[in-house]
């Protein structure tokens, strides 16, 4: 038994050993030739940007020769899955993209992501052209982990035509609102107002700002923290309500569509209405529908919120605490205002450079959009980055639910309540 | 007797399995236990000891019950339709009456499992579209309108829609497996029967099915264990939704575990699905003897 075992552990160590020795070899080869390599992960596996991160890796990798750089791409609801489970060991990107708020201060917190403080205080010249104010989602404890890129927010897009045809005006509250969805049903639209609800996160949007307009500011921040949240309010029950009402005018179809098969129903003129983010306004257009504007969500009769706040963050970058300071050249490159230039030129996403979006390079609704964004009185963060992601759950899932008449806001709120004292713990 | 000395040369040859299987099945399976008394997530590298507390709320988790019931559902309806339809396929396909068209047959129903099951959601996606999928259009055009339904979007059907779903995938298997089974019964058997003046239907109850026991013993247990494994079809296609009443436990398990960051709890929902897993084999292996004669 003992020859056995002994065997047996020589074959482990063999095995063991002749893996990481395969590996090691691999570092060596590529120190030989002093190439330095980055490994670059993004969430646009789809085009145009795609392609355009790939012109600009071969840019750099041009004008630095001693860097290679490994692209890696997933997108969504993916990509939240594996940076989850890279960032959990040490095989961690050097250079990544990043959701803002919550989501970004969770990958903070697995103490794997570099501080950008002293970077961006040596190089002024290049943080100083980041609009300032779109740091907020990727500071915590006063330290910033990530630079901004994209900005975006959301607002109802509306179809022109459809509007002038009815006589309507764009509505400046939520009773007026109801009456112009009401109106555009009964002009024979089946679904005045769309979207795709298979995907969660297209509810939370909704509830984010519903619940931002109708609640104290004061009680949501209290909420949305897991170590005081309640979630006692009355008014949370009126945004579901509100909610539930919304989902009425968006037919039978809403549950099984997802927010790619809305924005084209609205693209095709078939939906009048549709919650859209500004990211997606080059997208609308490139379907060939031009005559669209957008209004922010309306003011809600006797909601206690900021009815002129806007709901949306933006998109950035971080790096690995590890990663090499050739990394940090390449961030400084994709957040250049001559990138940032090219990118909103090619992807039609805004972004959050100064001196990088001007009717050069945007049409004049995404610039109406980008001054939206800059000009707005506060940014509400995106529902599910806000609160934690089991609250966020129930009330994605609720939603579902709750179109699909199964359950009632107030069943909803005890769930979220329960759950809220089990996280406190 | 002189004792046989120990063979060191069988054992040199399982050593990399067993290594294998050590690594990737038997050692995670330990960790699994382990993790279930502890209370962490992926960002975080410590754990906080919770000893019972995952257990508990297990009791108190209601998604637990609805994809419990949606994975016996799944069970239920795949071994009546995989096992029970499947055998009556094969024998069938096996008649001399279509030994002509059978080849063609069986490829068309082998077909779907070729093709990899997140193709073949995405293409079910399709065709359980509300306004131009296939399901529907179909229904319309053999004047079954009122049957229209918004399949993946409403909590009733969609759980069934991805039973269906893989049905459809899987049925051709089990036929292959069926078809095997019943080329091995010996001919005798038949023209015995033949002689005896016995029908198609008798021959099926008497001769088939006893002859391919075993085949249906181990079509059984793939299909019910499969059922209980079950998560790309659900997952792909709905997402669990709307609201929870397509989930089944793998997908609960995975959504605790990677989109809520509940790590020690998706440990202890794994248990439950090893558990019941475990247990179900153990009772076929019990109930059906298999391995021993008569």
């Amino acid at each position: 038994m003992k020859r056995f075992l002994a065997i047996f552990m020589t074959v482990l160590l063999l095995a063991l050993t002749a893996c990481s020795s395969s590996a090691g070899n691999e570092e060596k080869k590529s120190s030989d030739k002093d190439v330095v390599e980055i490994n670059f992960f993004h969430r646009w596996p789809n085009e145009p940007r795609k392609s355009f991160y790939d012109q600009k890796i071969k840019e750099f990798e041009e004008a630095n020769p001693g860097v290679k750089i490994n692209v890696n791409s997933v997108l969504n609801d993916s990509y939240k899955e594996k940076i989850r489970v890279l960032v959990s060991n040490d095989d961690l990107p050097d250079i990544f993209s990043s959701w803002s708020d919550s989501f970004a201060e969770n990958l903070v917190s697995s103490g794997r992501i570099m501080e950008l403080d002293n970077i961006l205080a040596e190089d002024s010249e290049w943080a100083g052209k980041v609009i300032e104010s779109q740091f907020a989602g990727f500071t915590f404890d006063e330290k910033k982990y990530g630079v901004p890129f994209t900005v975006d927010g959301k607002a109802f897009f509306y179809n022109k035509e459809a509007f002038k045809k009815n006589n309507l005006e764009v509505p400046k509250t939520y009773k007026e609102f109801i009456a112009v969805l009401d109106k555009l049903q009964d002009a024979g639209y089946e679904t005045p107002l769309v979207e795709g609800l298979t995907n969660a996160w297209a509810i939370s949007h909704y509830m984010g700002t519903i619940f931002q307009r109708v609640v104290d500011p004061a009680v949501t921040a209290k909420d949305y923290n897991v170590e005081t949240g309640e979630f006692t309010d009355p008014g949370y029950i009126k945004g579901l309500e509100i909610f539930k009402e919304l989902t009425d005018y968006m037919g039978d179809l809403s549950t099984a569509i997802d927010h790619e098969a809305a924005r084209n129903m609205f693209a095709s003129g078939e939906a009048p209405i549709v919650y859209m983010q500004f990211a997606e306004v080059k997208m609308v257009e490139d379907q060939g529908m031009k005559d669209f504007g957008f209004f922010d969500f309306p003011e809600i009769e006797g909601g206690k919120g900021d009815s002129k706040a806007l709901t949306g963050a933006p998109e950035g970058w971080m790096l690995s605490k590890n990663a090499p300071k050739e990394a940090v050249d390449f961030l400084k490159f994709l957040t250049s205002e001559e990138t940032a230039y090219d990118f909103t030129k090619t992807d039609g996403q805004l972004n959050a450079v100064q001196g990088a979006v001007d009717e050069g390079n945007t049409s004049p609704a995404r610039l109406e959009a980008y001054e939206l964004v800059t000009n707005a009185s506060a940014t509400t963060p995106w529902f599910d980055n806000a609160v934690n992601i089991n609250i966020a759950d129930i009330f994605m899932r609720g939603g579902q639910t709750l179109a699909n008449e199964q359950t009632t806001p107030g069943d909803i709120m005890k769930e979220v309540q329960a759950e809220a004292k089990r996280l406190k713990k | 007797m002189q004792r046989r000395k120990f063979n060191i040369i069988p054992v040199l040859f399982l050593l990399p399995s067993i290594a294998l299987l050590l690594v990737f099945v038997y050692i995670p399976l330990i960790q699994n236990f382990y993790n279930s008394f502890f209370d962490f997530s992926v960002f975080s590298q410590t754990k906080t000891f919770v000893g019972l507390e995952n257990f508990k709320n297990l009791l108190a988790d209601k998604v637990v019950s609805v994809a419990l019931l949606n994975n016996v559902k799944y069970a239920i309806i795949s071994v009546i339709l995989q096992v029970g339809i499947a055998l009556v396929l094969a024998y069938i396909l096996e008649d001399k009456l279509f030994h002509r068209v059978a080849p063609f047959l069986r490829v068309v129903y082998f077909m779907p499992v070729m093709i990899s099951i997140s193709v073949v959601a995405l293409l079910f996606g399709f065709v359980y579209n509300p306004q131009m999928g296939l399901l529907n259009s179909f229904l319309e055009l053999i004047g079954l309108e009122n049957l229209k339904e918004v399949w993946l979007g409403n909590p009733e059907t969609a759980i069934y829609s991805v039973i269906a779903m893989s049905q459809w995938h899987s049925i051709g298997f089990v036929t292959l497996l069926f078809i095997v089974a019943i080329q091995k019964i010996p001919k005798e058997l038949y023209e015995a029967a033949d002689i005896d003046g016995a029908g198609k239907i008798r021959k099926f109850f008497s001769i088939t099915v006893p002859q391919v026991r075993e085949a249906i013993f181990v079509n059984t247990l793939i299909t019910i264990t499969g059922s209980m494994l079950v998560f790309n079809e659900p997952y792909i296609l709905t997402n669990g939704g709307p609201g929870f009443s397509s989930t089944v436990m793998s997908v609960h398990m995975y959504q605790t575990g990677f989109v809520k960051d509940n790590m020690g709890y998706a440990s202890t929902l794994a248990i439950i699905i090893f558990l019941l897993t475990a247990v179900l084999a153990l009772i076929q292996i019990k109930l059906s003897r298999t391995g021993k004669d008569d």
